[in-house]
């Protein structure tokens, strides 16, 4: 058992990264929209994620600097601020979103308007951060989240025709009327949503929390090879449960009920009070995720004391900064602008901010300074290589993607 | 003059292995980062020596610059006492140890980026049930 509870810390931070509010209506749309046309870009997000997690990770055990750390020590104080006013933004719009997903997954099970939830939803996630213990924490919502499973059974009960499933993931192709500047940017917000930063700002300094040293090597691999593979599969199961009940119908999804609904179709009453747990666990986490990530990249560039481990007391500044993070997150939520609007575009932004969070984690992980007899291997240094050059392709296709498809409509 | 007999000791790269470093103090708490460097000519004659580490109290707001920096590195001195031209110092001498973080032979409460954390612990964060205990 606790190996299994081991593991949590990979779990949560991959549910908080691939089936947040933003990511389970992105992959909702694209399964209705491309079937799996593009399940390739959740694949490779995968695979770079895995990549600098690992690496982030490793540098956290060995040496105990979280990633905000390594930012400010590599790219220097002016760069490492303006990835810091970049990330930070990114990272708070993230925070807003996931307060509003909370909320639509309660007003899924209550009938009672999100804008209701948002404050109740708000105060929950800061007296978590205030009084629960990292440990703790992280195994209640990441285990919570795993119930998502359902998803999966719920595509096998439908028994789709799983050779075209594979055709379509094997073969992709633009679907006809829509255009290829359109399929390049879902393909980019899916490869950023798995990618996104506020993940190896946690997983890092999730870390460092929980005390790892040198001698959790292992149990950082066995969290980054088991976690995030798994909040892949389950974000591609949920791409292909769209695909099966709406791409037919030409039926184009923009609400958390939607992504709910193939699995009330295959697996009934219960399957929907599973999958609606699992969206309120799954969101939860991401705001826990990002909520907490305001304050450590700030405090980390700053130098100021952070995190959980020490008393609330002792990190003043940070548990400062979090409370107003979610204070204003909760004010912006009450507006009424829509979450799902809102998590679309933070995805595509954090995009073109990736390049300069994860040169970083590269070149440190190389440092044997640093790193000792644990620095980047051949396989880690080529993967994180070709992802960097992948990186910064990206960032530089973008915004005027975003620009030319009006975001993907 | 050195003597040439004695072991070489360890040389180190400033702006990689020292500059905007995370300071911790001698209990291991976190405090504050290598924000710059302060380089003197002794009056009598000699070669420049590294003589401080800046920390706070707008170090790291001179070092930006631009009107913009000088406007933040004001306004921080302004906010807490002491001297108003001048950042944060920690002599070399209390320097304990350089490793991938700079250990200082001092307490976090003595060191220049303490007044803020201090004044938003008893300010506010103080203020707030449970601020003394640890998560459950």
């Amino acid at each position: 058992m606790n190996k299994v509870l081991g593991i949590t810390l990979g779990i949560l931070t991959a549910m908080g990264g691939f089936v947040d509010i933003g990511d389970i209506v992105a992959n909702s749309e694209t399964g209705a929209r491309f079937g799996l046309g593009l399940a390739w870009a959740v694949v490779v997000g995968v695979i770079g994620i895995c990549v600098f997690a690992e690496m982030a990770g490793r540098v956290a055990a060995v040496s105990g600097r979280p990633v905000f750390d390594l930012v400010r020590e590599r790219l220097g104080a002016k760069v490492g601020l303006v990835n810091l006013l970049a990330s930070f933004f990114i990272t708070f719009l993230t925070l807003t979103a996931e307060i509003g997903g909370i909320a639509l997954a309660l007003e899924l099970a209550s009938d009672v308007n999100y804008l209701l939830w948002i404050p109740v939803a708000g105060l929950a996630v800061w007296l978590v951060i205030w009084r629960v213990k990292f440990e703790s924490m992280e195994q209640i919502f990441g285990l919570m989240g795993l119930v998502l499973v359902v998803m999966a059974v719920a595509l096998w009960r439908l028994g789709p025709d799983w050779s075209d499933l594979a055709h379509q993931a094997a073969h992709p192709a633009v679907p006809h009327g829509e255009g290829h500047a359109t399929y390049a940017f879902w393909a980019i917000a899916l490869f950023g949503a798995a990618m996104t930063p506020y993940e190896v700002f946690f997983f890092s300094s999730g870390a460092v929390e929980e005390g790892w040293s040198r001698r959790d090597l292992m149990l950082n691999k066995a969290n980054v090879f088991i976690g995030f593979p798994l909040g892949g599969v389950l974000s591609l199961t949920l791409m292909g449960l769209t695909a099966v009940v709406f791409q037919p119908a030409a039926v184009s999804v923009g609400s958390l009920s939607q992504s709910a609904l193939p699995v009330s179709l295959a697996v009934g009453k219960l399957g929907l009070a599973l999958v609606i747990i699992g969206f309120f666990a799954a969101t939860f986490g991401a705001a826990l995720e990002t909520g907490l990530s305001c304050g450590y990249t700030i405090s980390q560039y700053f130098g100021w004391p952070w995190g959980k481990r020490v008393r609330p007391r002792e990190a003043a500044r940070f548990h400062l900064l979090v409370l107003v993070a979610l204070g204003v997150a909760v004010g912006v939520g009450l507006t009424a602008v829509d979450p799902i609007k809102v998590t679309e575009y933070s995805i595509v932004l954090s995009a073109a901010a990736l390049p300069l969070t994860y040169l970083p984690i590269l070149l440190v992980a190389n440092d044997r300074d640093y790193m000792g007899e644990s620095a980047n291997r051949w396989l880690s240094n080529l993967l994180g290589s070709v992802f960097l050059v992948v990186l910064v392709v990206v960032a530089a296709v973008t915004i005027p993607l975003m620009i030319v498809t009006k975001a993907g409509s | 003059m050195s003597d040439p007999s004695a072991p070489p000791g360890r040389e180190l790269l400033l702006a990689l292995q020292l500059l905007d470093r995370q300071i911790v103090d001698r209990h291991g708490k976190l405090a504050g980062k290598v924000d710059d460097l302060e380089i003197s000519l002794p009056s009598g004659g000699g070669p420049p020596v590294v003589t401080a580490l800046l920390t706070g109290r707008g170090a790291l707001a001179d070092r930006l610059g631009g009107r913009l920096g000088r406007f933040a590195a004001a306004l921080s001195r302004r906010l807490v006492a002491g001297d108003r031209e001048r950042p944060g110092r920690v002599p070399v001498s209390r320097i304990a140890d350089i490793g991938n973080h700079v250990t200082v032979a001092l307490d976090a409460d003595e060191m220049p980026t303490y007044a803020v954390e201090a004044a938003v612990r008893h300010g506010i964060v103080e203020h707030i049930p449970g601020s003394g205990v640890k998560g459950a």
